[in-house]
This record gives structure tokens, C-alpha cells and sequence, in this order.
């Protein structure tokens, strides 16, 4: 994977983008975790051997965070897609 | 230097003109060899000159210092490495001659034709197998002797520290198709992709297209002479194709992911992004491995043709060729027609394995022919002087009793070839030993990525040609240009005759050698086996066995060989190492490409320059360290006023209905109170409470808020916001980077309200725009925002005004505080006076573990607000209290300034100093005549003002005390004048 997909711009060179780790989302209420589920949010990732969604942002581009499934493995980019909030 | 009448006679190995040679002998050019001056003809090769002249030692080996003269001719072994003026390492048969060429022998002493440490065999006792890893291990201390001989022993050429930087470049393509090797294959396959539409990108590592039919045989017979009739008609198809470029002198040097190629033409790196790749790099001729395989006049047979074909050069006069299929005959019918004696062809088959269609002519001729022979020896000590054949019993075991020596002044070796399929399984490609054929052979290819010619073992030239074309036009298919063939891919090269022999050994007595490069012998080969090296990948590893300039091109197979014998294994079995890039040598000049690192630099940038101003490097911007003398520049500013550009301050605009949760949500104080014209201070954390960054933000209308960050978090700190607001914190807000679009410069100094009212109507009274404000106004005409904002501790302004009137304005605000002797100053100035105040600066005095409350910004931390970034976890700090307080400190001895990161310690019961805490900023202030500074304490000591702590110094201890708040102007009193 050298190349990545933009939702907005399209294929582009992987050094225009950063990297932002796995899909992960803040609590919706910190304030109700105990330290041990805290800690899970700020330093537990599952760094799973297989497709993940994570997070890129294409920062010398047109600035969107949007969000890849890529196989850990074989550095296969399955899709690339803007993310969409989802009603809670 | 030699005579004229001696350089005459050294071209006593030319032959007569011929057709398809390269070089041009109406004119003549003299270089150097060693001293000693050659002539040569315009497109000579610095080997092929030299051979000409007869020179035949070139080089002395890595470890051993061997003689060793040309063997692949092609840029593929390490036999003819030589160092051209400060140039190590050039492969001296595909340099072309230049004249005045310095050319020089590497890796000798005290010269190429008696180098003393081949003589003492220092080589052989000092470097066995494996001896990265096991001889200079132990004793430790003896390490720096080892290296120095090591040094001196083993290398390859000199790099001189004094030259100056070459000149490098890259460049950038895209492409549908590439096509990597230029031989009738790789044509063919350009052609066809070419013809349905698709751009073509075709590219050959000789000086031109063609491939071994630019020096293979244009007998009538030959399997070859067809297509070598064509060759003139492919090439003009290929010029007459528009969709076709073609790079010549080009090597690939590796295929990545995504098909991007890197390729390297001279000094320019190519970076190239294809949609499908066509591997048509041929293959090498494989050396056979015999004692005294490496002496000087043992060469491959396509390098015999190479020489004679392209540059008229006859290595020898009398020949022996060693072979085991029809290239062998090859050779010798295109050398006996050349008038050359052939003395004798050895061939490993049965007469009767032998199709040849020289082969009558030959024995007619009465060349001596030995069926069923092979060689044990190349005799002689400097030079190639005879060769020592025997006969091979039922069993294909030597008949020593047969042994009998034939006299000879060249050995030529045609005994098979090596498919150089580097790039397809770079490229995920599979492949499978083919017994029959003996020869690795693709047998799978990732989409998009075809194999052909040689490299796919076809060696018939119309084959090579039809399957070619076939791949040409598949890879246009899989682009979307015409329609897919659907033939079998790699199959036409299985099916033909075996070219290659499984013997690539004949077991001796004396040294032989199976990688060149690395000096490594078949008797280490067996030593790391017996050793337990045993696998092929470690077997390379320990051996270092095709880690060597040539990257495996002549001594993999034969590795491989080896190996499967020595374990028993099948050839399938033992596999072979993996292929990476590069595949071939490169410099690292061609590498790095141009020298360049990019700055920013902001719209005062010249200015600063003619006035005097020391620039320094901030993250990507050039900033003015200071004009002169940064003490005095801060003088000015706490005496008069002053003048800074702060143009690289981050500078981002919000606007939106949801922007005042927003910024409850990314501050660690209170935002939504804040009211029109007001600027506040803020702190962002990330979640585990760490300082990111600081900055003011000021709310400049009803729904637009202005926010500064640091110069150098400004990027990150823009990522950041777009992170938030686009993954669910966004609604009703546009974030805008103006970063680049304002300058901004800060007017400080008791005086700073004077000179700003000279170039405004706005009403500058304290009253009217008070400290922690922000207000519109024109300043010399053009409309800027004016922050009162005061990071010096004096009256200041920030004028923040678009960059492209950003000086004019600048020249304006200095030639107002002219009369007021206004001085411009720069970072270190700067730094100064907001150290007087006790202002930290984030990323100097803070790291990636200070938390808001341990670093003294307590009060802009107010956790009793709903949730925002870092909230959770500065509860939790603050529950369980700091470990470390950042406070000022005073030094006991005014005049000692300790440096930054300097440890503060604590003595022990045992009289060890224990480290207790760190310096962060220190300068001597100018203002108060005494050392200030930032550091970090435990809080026992911290928080009594006036404590004592001692600093480790260079050499000695220095106490300090700490220092509670400001160190001038602890009331901030001069802020709001
Ligand atoms: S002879 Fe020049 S690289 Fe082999
Ligand atoms: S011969 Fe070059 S690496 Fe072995
Ligand atoms: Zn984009």
C-alpha cells in the first residue's frame, strides 16, 4: 500500500497522508468509568492480525479524516471511506 | 607513462570493423589506467579499451586480493570494479571511456599487479566463513585492531570526504504499462501494449534496445538470425510508436507495492507509478565453479560476444570453451569465423545430446572437440595460460586418469543460465525448479505482472516474441486498452530444450569460488552447512554469499546447488532467498537526490536579512534568532519598544454557533463567557491530561472566534481540531487554517502605545481597548486585528494584518518608532523576556508527560467544568497530586547560567547523587543582572519559595534557590499601563 484512497481526491501517494490508528471512539461518558476502563480507552488496541478500520487523515491534502479497512497483514487496503456519524 | 609507439601496440586486440559495433574509430581518446596511459575509441567501455590493450587483471577480490579480470561483461559480477577520480566502485565494462579518465585498481597494496596481501594469504586466516560473527567477537578489547585490519584487508573502493555534492535529481512518471528490459522480448511486449492505446514506458539497463541480439550470432543457421535481421524493424516500430518512451542506461532497481518502480538512470532517480509491469530482464549466464575459477581469462560466453560484437575486442588468441548446451557451440563458431584458434570444445554431454548446427563445421574444421569432458582447472598464476580437462565416467563422476592439461589464453564458460526474475517475486510472483530444464522458472504472477523472454526461460527468439506479445497485450488489457489473450501464460519456455546444467561444480583441490563478490568458496559453503548454517537464508546470512555488489546475479543458483547437494534436499526443496530491492548497486547520491530542505520563510523575511538578523531554523519556518545582540534587543523592549515578527504563530479562524462548546470541549478553562472584542489565555490537553499546546483565542464577532497555537504545534494543532470536528464534535462549525494568509508581528515596550497611535485613527487608550482585548483597526492603511496581549510582560500589541501588505505595514510601525529609537528582536530576545515573566513555553519546558497542574497552569484548569479533553485523567492527577512542579529558580552565584537539561540532584546516605529534577530555560536576564530559570522538582522542595537545590554543573556542583512567580513584574502591572 503506497497508495491510498481519498475519498475526496482520490488515489494519492501514502506520504500525503497520516496514519491514525484503529478505529477507536472517546466514551460518551468518561466521567462514569472506573480506572481501569479509562486506562482500556487511552492505551488498549486490539493490533489484530487481519483487516482492520483505522483512522487516516490526508493531511497535505484536502485536511479529511475518513476511515480504511487494511488487511494488518498484507497491507491490502480493502475500501477507503468518509466516516459518517451514526445516530445514538 | 607508456611511449606512443607502446599505446599503438596495445590495440593489437582489435578486430577488423564490423557491422552492429558501437564504437567510432575515426577518433581516439587517451585515459589513464593506474597511471599508466591507454587510448580508446568513442564508445569504448573502460574494460573494453583495456582489453584491447590487453590488460587482463582489473581488480583484486574482496577478502583475498585475487587477480580478477572480466567475467560477465554485462554489469553483473564485481570482477571489474574500479575507481574513476573520486567515483568508488564503477563497473569498468559498462562505463563508457571519457577522455582523460583517471581510471585506478581498487582494494590493492601496494599495487593491482603485486598486491603483498594476497602474497601473505592474510585473507585466508583472518576472514574464514562466517567471520562477521565469530572471529572478532572475542576479546572485545581487541576490536579496534581487528577493524583496523579488517579496514585495510578486506573493502572495495576509497570515498574521498572532500567532494563536493554531486548533482542528483528525481523525477516522477506514470504510466499504464512498464516494460523493464529492452531485448527482443521486452520490444516485442512494448509494441503490442503500445498498439492498443496504452502509454508505455520501456526500459533498458545498456546504452540501447536489442538485447543478445545485439551480439549474438548473425550466422546463417543460427537459431537467431531471423530476428536479429529484425532487430533494425523492431527498433524502428519502436520509434515510430508514440505511445512508447524509452529510458536506455536505466536500471529498475525494485519493485514496490501498488507497482511503484524505482529505477536509476546515471544521476537521476525515477520513481514510477504503473497499472502493470512486464518483466523481460532477461537472464545472466551462470559461472561454473572449478579450482582457479576466478583467474583472470575465465569469462562467460555471452561476454566473449559482448566484447567481440559491440566493441571489436578479442579477449584471447587461443581458446578453450567449456559448455553444456549450444550457446557453447555458439560461441565458438562466431570466434573461429573471427579467425580466432579455437583450442578445444568441452563439452559435459554425449555426442549425441548435441544439436548444434555448427557443430559439422567445427569438426570439419578440425577444432578438437572432447564430448563428455569437463574442466578441473584453469592453470596459470596472474593470467589465464592453460586449462585442465578430464572425462566424465558412467556415473557423470571425473576420471582423474584422464586428466590433460590443453594450452590456452582464454577459458570461455557457457554452461546456462540464471532467469533474472528479481522483480516478479519482488513482486509476489511464484516460482518452481523445473528439473528438466534445470532453471528456476515464474510459474505464477500477481495480476498485472507478466513474465517473459529469458526471464521466463524462453530462450527461442520467436518464442520469445509471440509470448511477448501476448503478455504486451495482456497488461494493456488489464489496464482497459483491448481485450485480454487468454493463452497460457509461462509455458512455451518449459517446453524447451534443457540450455542449463544441474553440474555446477567440479570438486578440486585448489580455491573455487562461488561468490565473487564476497569471496566465499565452496569449501565455506560446506563449513557453514557442517556448521549448521544449513537453510538458504541463513546459509547467505552467515556466508554473506550473494550480499555482494552483484546481488546473487552469479553465485545464487550455483548457492542454491550447493546447498540442496550438501543437505541432500531437492532443489524444490531448498528454495531460494528473497529478492529485494535494490537489484542493483546504486549510489546513495542518486538516493538522496538533490540536496534541499524546505523552509518557510515569512513575507519580512528579506528585511530581516539586510538588517543583519542571525536566522535560525523553528520547525519549517527561518525565523531571526536575534539582529546583533539579543541582550540589548530586550532591553529595548522592557526600556522603549520593540518589534517581533511572530508570523509563523499558528492562526486559525472558527466560526459557527457551535464553536463556544467547542472550545469548552478542547480547553482545559472556561470559554463560554467569553464576550465579543475579549481574548483569553487557554491550555488544550490531550486525553491523558499531557499540554499539547497554548495559545489566546478571541472572540471577534457573534459567531467568529480567532485561536493562536505555537509556531511549531500549528500544524498539529490544526489536524487535531479537524480530527474533532469531524469525527462528531463539528456540527455548526468551519475551521479555517489562516496560518499562511495573516503575518503577525508584536509591538512591545512602554512606548509600544505611541508609536501605534501614529499609524491609526482607533482610539488606543487604555480604557478604550484594555488589556486581554481584541480590536479591528487600520494601521497605515491596511485593516488588521489588534490583540492586547503581553507574552514580553510590557504594553504590547499583536498586529495581525494580511501578508501580502504584511511589510508595509512592518516598515510602517518601524519607521513610526524611529523617534523612540525602536529596535527589532528576534526569538532569543524573546525568550529572554518571557523567562523574566516565568512564561513556560510548551515543547521547551514541558515533554510528552507534563500534565496543566504539575506545570504551573493550574489556574487555567478548571476541572469543576463539564467534561473536556484530558478531564478525566486530571482528576485522577489531581486526586493522587503531582510527582514534579515546573517553578522559576534563581542561581545563588548570579553569574553562573546553568545549561538546559542539566540535572538537579540530591546526595545520598552513601554519597551518590541522586537525580531529583531537570533544567528546562535558563538565561542570564538582562533586567535583573542575575541566572533565572525554569525547571522541574519534586513538590516537597517546589513548593517552598526561596528552597535550596543543587545542580550538577560540568564538573562540579552549583546551588539555586526556587523562585515563586514572576521574576519581574510579579504583579503584572506593566501588562496593563
Ligand atoms: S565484468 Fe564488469 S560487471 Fe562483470
Ligand atoms: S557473486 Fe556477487 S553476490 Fe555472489
Ligand atoms: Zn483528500
Amino acid at each position: 500500500m503506497l497508495l491510498l484512497t481519498c475519498p475526496n481526491c482520490g488515489d494519492r501517494n501514502v506520504s500525503e497522508f497520516r496514519f491514525g490508528g484503529e478505529l477507536s471512539s472517546r466514551p460518551k461518558d468518561p466521567s462514569a468509568l472506573s480506572d481501569a476502563e479509562w486506562a482500556n480507552y487511552l492505551y488498549m488496541r486490539n493490533n489484530v492480525m487481519d483487516a482492520q478500520t483505522e483512522w487516516w487523515h490526508h493531511n497535505v491534502g484536502c485536511g479529511l479524516w475518513f476511515l480504511a479497512e487494511r488487511h494488518t497483514r498484507t497491507n491490502e487496503v480493502i475500501k477507503t471511506y468518509p466516516y459518517v456519524k451514526r445516530e445514538t | 607513462m607508456r611511449t606512443e609507439q607502446d599505446a599503438l601496440t596495445t590495440t593489437s586486440n582489435r578486430l577488423h570493423p564490423k557491422q552492429g559495433e558501437v564504437i567510432d574509430r575515426s577518433t581516439t581518446i587517451r585515459f589513464t589506467f593506474d597511471g599508466v596511459e591507454y587510448t580508446a575509441h568513442p564508445g569504448d567501455t573502460v574494460a573494453s579499451a583495456l582489453t584491447a590493450a590487453g590488460v587482463k587483471v582489473l581488480s583484486r577480490s574482496f577478502k583475498y586480493h585475487r587477480p580478477r579480470g572480466l567475467l560477465c561483461c554485462s554489469g553483473h559480477c564485481p570482477n571489474c570494479l574500479v575507481q574513476i577520480g573520486d567515483e568508488p566502485n564503477v563497473r569498468a565494462c559498462t562505463r563508457p571511456v571519457e577522455p582523460g579518465m583517471e581510471v585506478r585498481a581498487q582494494n590493492v597494496w601496494p599495487s593491482l599487479n603485486r598486491d603483498l596481501l594476497s602474497l601473505t594469504q592474510l585473507g585466508s586466516r583472518f576472514m574464514p566463513v562466517g567471520f562477521y560473527y565469530k572471529t572478532f567477537i572475542r576479546p572485545q578489547k581487541l576490536w579496534p585492531l581487528y577493524e583496523h585490519t579488517l579496514r585495510h584487508a578486506a573493502g572495495l573502493g576509497e570515498v574521498d570526504i572532500d567532494t563536493p555534492l554531486g548533482e542528483f535529481d528525481k523525477q516522477y512518471l506514470h504510466t499504464d504499462v512498464v516494460i523493464v528490459g529492452g531485448g527482443p522480448a521486452g520490444i516485442s511486449a512494448a509494441l503490442s501494449a503500445a498498439e492498443t492505446g496504452a502509454q508505455v514506458l520501456l526500459f533498458e539497463e545498456n546504452p540501447a534496445l536489442g538485447g543478445h541480439l545485439r551480439f549474438t550470432v548473425p550466422l546463417e543457421s543460427s537459431s537467431t538470425t531471423k530476428a536479429s535481421k529484425d532487430l533494425p524493424e523492431l527498433l524502428e516500430a519502436v520509434d515510430r510508436q508514440p505511445n512508447i518512451t524509452v529510458f536506455t542506461d536505466t536500471s529498475v532497481l525494485g519493485w514496490y507495492q501498488d507497482n511503484w518502480l524505482c529505477a536509476v538512470k546515471g544521476a537521476r532517480l525515477f520513481k514510477i507509478r504503473t497499472k502493470s509491469v512486464v518483466v523481460a530482464t532477461g537472464a545472466y549466464e551462470t559461472p561454473l565453479i572449478f579450482d582457479n575459477n576466478d583467474l583472470p581469462g575465465v569469462m562467460l560466453g555471452s561476454a566473449v560476444q559482448r566484447l567481440v560484437h559491440l566493441f571489436g575486442v578479442l579477449p584471447g588468441g587461443q581458446v578453450v570453451i567449456v559448455t553444456a548446451n549450444e550457446d557453447g557451440w555458439d560461441v565458438a563458431a562466431d570466434l573461429q569465423s573471427l579467425g580466432v584458434n579455437v583450442a578445444a570444445i568441452v563439452d559435459e554431454r554425449e555426442p549425441s545430446a548435441c544439436a548444434s548446427p555448427y557443430r559439422e563445421g567445427l569438426t570439419n574444421a578440425g577444432v578438437p572437440v572432447f564430448y563428455r569432458h569437463t574442466i578441473l582447472e584453469a592453470l596459470g598464476s596472474n593470467e589465464v595460460r592453460g586449462a585442465k580437462i578430464a572425462r566424465l565416467d558412467g556415473q557423470g563422476e571425473i576420471s582423474l586418469a584422464t586428466a590433460q592439461s590443453l594450452q590456452c589464453d582464454l577459458i570461455v564458460t557457457s554452461m546456462g543460465w540464471t532467469p533474472a526474475t528479481e522483480l516478479a517475486y519482488m513482486a509476489g510472483g511464484k516460482s518452481e525448479y523445473h528439473e528438466d530444464r534445470a532453471e528456476i522458472l515464474p510459474v505464477s504472477t500477481p495480476p498485472g505482472i507478466y513474465v517473459v523472454g529469458r526471464a521466463a526461460g524462453t530462450h527461442a527468439v520467436n518464442s520469445q516474441i509471440s509470448e511477448a506479445q501476448r503478455a504486451g497485450s495482456n497488461a494493456a488489457a488489464f489496464v482497459g486498452f483491448g481485450e485480454f489473450d487468454e493463452s497460457t501464460a509461462y509455458s512455451s519456455g518449459v517446453l524447451e530444450p534443457r540450455r542449463t546444467s544441474e553440474r555446477v561444480c567440479v570438486p578440486g583441490k585448489k580455491k573455487q569460488f562461488v561468490c565473487y563478490c564476497e569471496d566465499v568458496t565452496d569449501e565455506d559453503v560446506e563449513t557453514a552447512i557442517a556448521e549448521g548454517y544449513d537453510s538458504i537464508e541463513l546459509l547467505k546470512r552467515y556466508s554473506t554469499i550473494s550480499m555482494g555488489p552483484c546481488q546473487g546475479a552469479m553465485c545464487s543458483m550455483n548457492t542454491i546447488h550447493l546447498c540442496a547437494r550438501a543437505n541432500d534436499w531437492t532443489v524444490q526443496e531448498t528454495g531460494t532467498t528473497t529478492a529485494r530491492p535494490p537489484t542493483t548497486p546504486v549510489t546513495l547520491g542518486a538516493l538522496a537526490g538533490q540536496n534541499m530542505e524546505p523552509v518557510q520563510t515569512t513575507p519580512i523575511h528579506q528585511w530581516h536579512l539586510d538588517h543583519g538578523a542571525d536566522m535560525m531554523v523553528a520547525g519549517l519556518w527561518l525565523r531571526p534568532n536575534h539582529y546583533g545582540d539579543p541582550a540589548a534587543e530586550a532591553t529595548s523592549v522592557r526600556e522603549r519598544v520593540g518589534l517581533i515578527d511572530v508570523s509563523p504563530l499558528g492562526k486559525l479562524q472558527l466560526t459557527g454557533p457551535g464553536v463556544p462548546e467547542l472550545l469548552e470541549r478542547i480547553y482545559t478553562n472556561q470559554w463560554d463567557n467569553l464576550r465579543v472584542g475579549r481574548v483569553r489565555y487557554g491550555v488544550m490537553c490531550n486525553d491523558e491530561g499531557v499540554v499539547l499546546n497554548d495559545g489566546v483565542c478571541a472572540h471577534v464577532n457573534d459567531e467568529t472566534w480567532y485561536m493562536t497555537t505555537t509556531s511549531t504545534g500549528a500544524t498539529t494543532i490544526f489536524e487535531w481540531l479537524q480530527w474533532w470536528l469531524q469525527s462528531g464534535w463539528g456540527e455548526g462549525i468551519h475551521l479555517t487554517d489562516l496560518t499562511d494568509t495573516y503575518s503577525a508581528f508584536n509591538l512591545a515596550g512602554p512606548q509600544s502605545r505611541t508609536v501605534l497611535e501614529k499609524l491609526t485613527e482607533r482610539n488606543l487608550a487604555n480604557k478604550a481597548f484594555p488589556y486581554m482585548r481584541l480590536r479591528s483597526a487600520k494601521i497605515a492603511g491596511v485593516s488588521c486585528r489588534l490583540l492586547r496581549i503581553g507574552f514580553t510582560g510590557e504594553l504590547s500589541y499583536e498586529v495581525h494584518c494580511p501578508s501580502g501588505y504584511a511589510l508595509h505595514v512592518w516598515e510602517a510601525l518601524m519607521d513610526a518608532g524611529r523617534e523612540f529609537d525602536i529596535a527589532p528582536f528576534g526569538v532569543e530576545a524573546q525568550r529572554i523576556l518571557r523567562l523574566e515573566k516565568a512564561h513556560i513555553i510548551v515543547g521547551q519546558d514541558t515533554d510528552a508527560m507534563s500534565d496543566p497542574l504539575s506545570a504551573n497552569m493550574a489556574w487555567a484548569v478548571k476541572l469543576d467544568k463539564p467534561d473536556f479533553l484530558g478531564k478525566p485523567s486530571l482528576m485522577r492527577i489531581s486526586a493522587e497530586g503531582p510527582k514534579q512542579l515546573l517553578v522559576g529558580f534563581k542561581m545563588v552565584e548570579p553569574n553562573v547560567v546553568p545549561d538546559e537539561g542539566l540535572q538537579i540532584v540530591e546526595s545520598e546516605a552513601d554519597g551518590q547523587l541522586k537525580i531529583v529534577g531537570w533544567i528546562t530555560s535558563s538565561r542570564f536576564s538582562p533586567t535583573l543582572e542575575e541566572a533565572i530559570g525554569l525547571c522541574w522538582l519534586p513538590p516537597d522542595i517546589a513548593s517552598q519559595n526561596g528552597a535550596s537545590f543543587t545542580i550538577r554543573m560540568d564538573g562540579h556542583l552549583a546551588e539555586a534557590r526556587v523562585h515563586h512567580g514572576a521574576f519581574y513584574d510579579p504583579d503584572g502591572e506593566r501588562l496593563r499601563m
